[in-house]
């Protein structure tokens, strides 16, 4: 071979190996892959990318991982402190989670006992940063949040090198969890695991600062959008599931296999695995295009699986038409170990639903209404990722909104709840009003979870407040102003992470309307909105003379409805007053002041007076005083005392049936 | 079987042919129950009556306007309403537990006792039967303890497998196990209850004796009887829950009215069937040799003469 030759092959090569070079950046990355999406372009400002190779010993119930977690630094300043949560450490006695369970209960737990199957725990055996060296003896637990220095749910790591604004740094972190039996969403129930917040997780630079809340009893998460390659080792008999999509599943010599996982544009990975369950699986058209959906079921509820998956459809259409596309390929619905503490949670891609063997099908909270809940918050958690931590209501109780939305439009706002069961109606928002009244004025919805005054505050406020507030904003600004509204908020703040005020500035932005009365009263404050028809009266205008006869229809008399506002939430309301001829009169009241009398001179006398006859406003603290009917009508008391009577008959008679 | 069923019929003739002891108790639960409401009642009128809102339970059933009724605080406590049911409930029981003397009294009897005598018994027998319920509640007590304590371990271990209809159907099986025991015991003392009556025996833990030999060697035979009205009385239960529920309009008070009621009477009498049946089978079997021993009184006569 010439030299020239030798030369032109050289040159070939080098050519070949370019687009090679291009590809491969010096340093580390965050990737820009698209697979797990149906969009062509990544869709979030992608901060992390974790790689996390865990294997599950299902007996032990658990996980021993190396993580490399590659952090953009966006923050637009050096970095060299890094906080990362250790939730599993939380179930321990002397943990802030459990210290706030005990103290509130949580879950339905009051923790009388503990139980040391409870225990869990997130160690990391060694951290070592790639540039810097080995820094696991620099790891320090802090407490930000309350100063327990027994609680380990956050570990800080301080780098002798600081990462500069646009830089990249890698954590490579061999980590060991030990899974509890499921206190709260995450844990082991009997051969089964759903795991949840299980790996080292960086905290989020936001409003320049960390913000890497402690674990708490009621509070949730908060993380930055990236990308997630996942492999997980689990015994071969397990089936399993995951957040985003299977890229491989292989068989190991040793009777173990490994599942690996993709997924971009999450903020978390939760992944499930059990002997049992039974896969069902659907796909959805959305607008972005199709959907896998995978439900796992328990093998005692296939029945349940023609409810599962057209709960999923009809909510995916909903949302997809109402707020916008769901741009991820897979939808994964966990029907998780009877009895678990794990139903009813949300992990991107990849819920928990809580169905159970006797699930009546006029009961649409189980399996439809967590089902559609909890796929609702691959919106409000999922994409517009709040801070749960700090701002509950806005994932929560938006949520909570929607679903009301959802679920009246699927049955009707009378049914959506209980439909017919048992001769019984009750729709979601019926529960969400019950569910914030006897917390009503205890706290503002934007309190930060862990500072309510308890846990039903906390869940009243953040879950039922919120969503009658919406339901009853709604009503002010118009039903179709408002789903263009959260229409706008979703397409605007989707995988970005929006505070109140992008929320609220949006509706107001959308409706054109100043709301800051509003929202100061009704999510900033805590006043109770409270009317009540006082008094109504029918006197005859010649009452002083001694021959009236008063006849229907032709004796003229003077009308009195007094209304009284009884609590300080401000707010025009309608009130109508209906006369025994049959005709209404509609009034108007700004409730400005604390009460307004209403006078009129017909000839006929008042029949009844209703505030709000249209029942726009959704969290008055007491519906029976709204309306006044002059002549009692006794039959709905009736109804509840025979009720009662049959209740107490019955109960007194199979008591002296064994003892007399 | 048969002797079964000739148990079952011969109970079934005391009870109808002594049906005003059922009118009466009847009357006496309605009254009674209709006393234990009168909290309830005065509240819900005071807060429904005037209120359109009170028509979400008229009119169908939304459970959202009861519940929120109750935690009203203007309602009253839980309590107040409670406690008068609770009350009256037990007035119930200790009536039941009074005039029950005169109840078996009549069953035994082949004639329309008198008033007299019917009171006679209840005073007579009053403070045997109150330790008569005493023991039994005891009784009661501790069975229900025991087994309801064996129960929770066997449905914490059931709930441990995978098979997640076993803890319902473990709870199932053992509350029909603990509803057994405690027939069994109604058996024993309905017929310990029997003797003290219609044997005036003022010592009751002879009574209860006789009972518990009485009701083991023919165990199978009173269980059965007393098995048998209790599936009626289910069964009669559970078709008035369904014609409740699908035939009486949700506004219609007087058909619910009449169909609660219906069932309450019915569950009434299946009770006094049982006891009617303990009592014809005492006569029937265990009086017999009280009988045989008629000749050695009427020998006693003479010499009297």
């Amino acid at each position: 071979m010439s030299f020239i030759c030798k030369r032109l092959v050289w040159f070939c090569v080098f050519l070949g190996a370019l687009p090679a070079m291009a590809q491969t950046p010096a340093g580390p990355s965050i990737p820009t892959t698209t697979s797990a999406i149906n969009s062509p372009t990544p869709m979030s400002q992608r901060v992390v990318h974790y790689e996390i190779d865990a294997k599950y010993n299902a007996k032990a119930h658990t996980v021993d991982a190396d993580e490399t977690l590659t952090y953009h630094n966006l923050t637009g300043q050096p970095q060299d402190t890094f906080p990362f949560h250790l939730y599993l450490n939380a179930f321990q006695p002397t943990s802030t989670w459990l210290r706030e369970g005990k103290r509130e209960g949580t879950r339905n737990q009051d923790f009388d006992k503990w139980d040391p199957k409870s225990y869990g725990s997130s160690e990391i055996k060694s951290l070592e940063v790639i540039g810097q060296g080995d820094l696991t003896s620099q790891l320090q637990f802090i407490q930000p949040d309350d100063n327990n220095k027994d609680d380990h749910t956050v570990v800080q790591v301080h780098l002798p090198k600081p990462i500069p604004p646009d830089g990249y740094v890698q954590f490579k972190i061999k980590f060991h969890d030990q899974f509890p039996k499921t206190l709260e969403r995450t844990g082991w129930d009997r051969d089964s695991i759903v795991a949840g917040q299980w790996f080292p997780k960086v905290g989020v630079w936001w409003h320049g600062a960390w913000n890497c809340h402690q674990f708490h009893a009621y509070t949730e998460f908060f993380a930055d959008f990236g990308v997630y390659d996942v492999k997980i080792t689990v015994p071969q008999n397990e089936v399993v599931g995951a957040s985003g999509i299977e890229v491989s599943d292989v068989n190991n010599p040793d009777g173990t296999k490994t599942l690996s996982y993709h997924g971009d544009d999450i903020h978390d990975f939760a992944w499930t695995a059990s002997p049992h369950y039974k896969i069902v699986e659907d796909t959805f058209n959305g607008s972005m295009g199709p959907v896998k959906i995978r439900v796992m079921l328990q093998p005692g509820h296939m029945f349940l699986a023609d409810r599962h998956t057209r709960i999923v459809q009809q909510t995916m259409t909903r949302f997809d038409h109402w707020y916008g596309p769901y741009p991820y390929k897979t939808l994964t619905v966990v029907d998780p170990e009877p009895g678990a503490q794990t139903f009813g949670m949300e992990y991107p891609t990849f819920i928990t639903g809580g169905a159970g063997w006797f699930d009546p099908e006029g009961s649409v909270s189980e399996p439809e209404g967590v089902v559609e809940h909890e796929f609702g918050h691959q919106y409000w958690y999922g994409m517009v990722a709040t801070n749960e931590f700090e701002d509950a209501w806005m994932d929560e109780g938006i949520n909570q909104y929607t679903e009301a939305k959802v679920m009246d439009d699927i049955y009707t706002p009378s049914t959506s709840l209980f439909n017919h069961l048992w001769g019984m109606d009750a729709g979601e928002r019926d529960g969400d009003r019950l569910f914030m009244l006897p917390v009503a004025d205890l706290d503002p919805m934007t309190r930060k979870g862990w500072q309510f005054f308890d846990s039903d505050s906390y869940g009243g406020i953040t879950y039922g407040k919120t969503a009658v507030v919406l339901l009853t904003l709604e009503s002010i600004v118009g039903a179709d102003t408002m789903q263009r509204a959260m229409h706008t908020y979703f397409m605007r703040y989707r995988f970005t992470h929006p505070v109140p005020e992008d929320f609220l500035k949006t509706i107001e932005e959308v409706s054109g309307k100043d709301l800051r009365w509003y929202f100061n009263q009704a999510v900033y404050g805590t006043a109770v909105l409270d009317f009540r028809v006082h008094k109504v009266s029918s006197v005859a205008v010649d009452w002083y003379k001694d021959d009236l006869k008063e006849k229907k229809g032709e004796t003229a008399y003077l009308s009195n409805a007094w209304i009284q506002r009884k609590g300080d939430f401000v707010i025009p309301v309608d009130v109508e007053i209906k006369f025994d001829n049959g005709e209404k009169v509609r009034e108007h009241w700004d409730a400005q002041d604390r009460w307004v009398r209403y006078q009129y001179q017909k000839k006929a006398k008042i029949e009844s007076v209703e505030i709000d006859p249209d029942h726009k406003l959704q969290f008055d603290r007491n519906n029976f005083d709204n309306s006044y009917l002059v002549k009692a009508d006794a039959a709905p008391a009736n109804k509840l005392v025979h009720y009662w009577e049959f209740i107490s008959q019955f109960m007194t008679q199979v008591v002296t049936w064994f003892l007399v | 079987m048969n002797e079964n069923k000739s148990l079952l019929s011969a109970g079934a003739g005391v009870a109808r042919r002594n049906l005003r002891y059922i009118i009466w108790f009847y009357l006496l639960s309605i009254l009674f129950a209709w006393s234990g409401a009168s909290g309830f009642a005065t509240h819900a009128h005071d807060m429904m009556d005037h209120s359109l809102y009170s028509d979400g339970v008229l009119h169908g059933f939304h459970p959202a306007v009861l519940i929120e009724m109750m935690n009203r605080p203007e309602f009253g406590p839980t309590k107040s309403t409670t406690m008068p049911a609770m009350s009256f409930g037990i007035l119930f029981l200790l009536v039941s537990l009074t005039f029950m003397p005169g109840v078996l009294l009549g069953y035994s009897s082949d004639h329309r006792i008198s008033r007299d005598e019917f009171f006679r018994a209840c005073g007579r027998n009053l403070w045997r039967f109150v330790r008569l319920f005493v023991m039994a509640a005891i009784l009661v007590g501790v069975t229900v303890g025991l087994l309801s304590m064996g129960l929770d371990a066997l449905a914490k271990a059931a709930d441990n497998t995978n098979y997640e209809r076993l803890p319902f159907f473990t709870n199932v099986a053992g509350w029909i196990i603990i509803l057994l025991a405690l027939t069994k015991i109604r058996v024993w003392f309905d017929l310990a209850a029997t003797d003290v009556v219609l044997s005036d025996q003022s010592a009751v833990r002879k009574s209860v004796a006789f009972g518990f030999r009485a009701m083991r060697k023919n165990w199978l035979r009173l269980l059965g009887t007393y098995v048998a009205i209790t599936l009626v009385a289910v069964a009669m239960l559970m078709v008035g829950i369904v014609l409740w529920n699908m035939i009486v309009p949700s506004s219609s008070i007087v058909g619910a009215f009449l169909v609660s009621q219906l069932m309450m009477l019915l569950l009434l009498a299946m009770r006094f069937w049982q006891r009617a049946a303990a009592v014809a089978f005492y006569v029937k079997e265990m009086a017999e040799p009280v009988l045989e021993m008629t000749p050695v009184s009427v020998v006693v006569a003479p010499v009297a003469l």
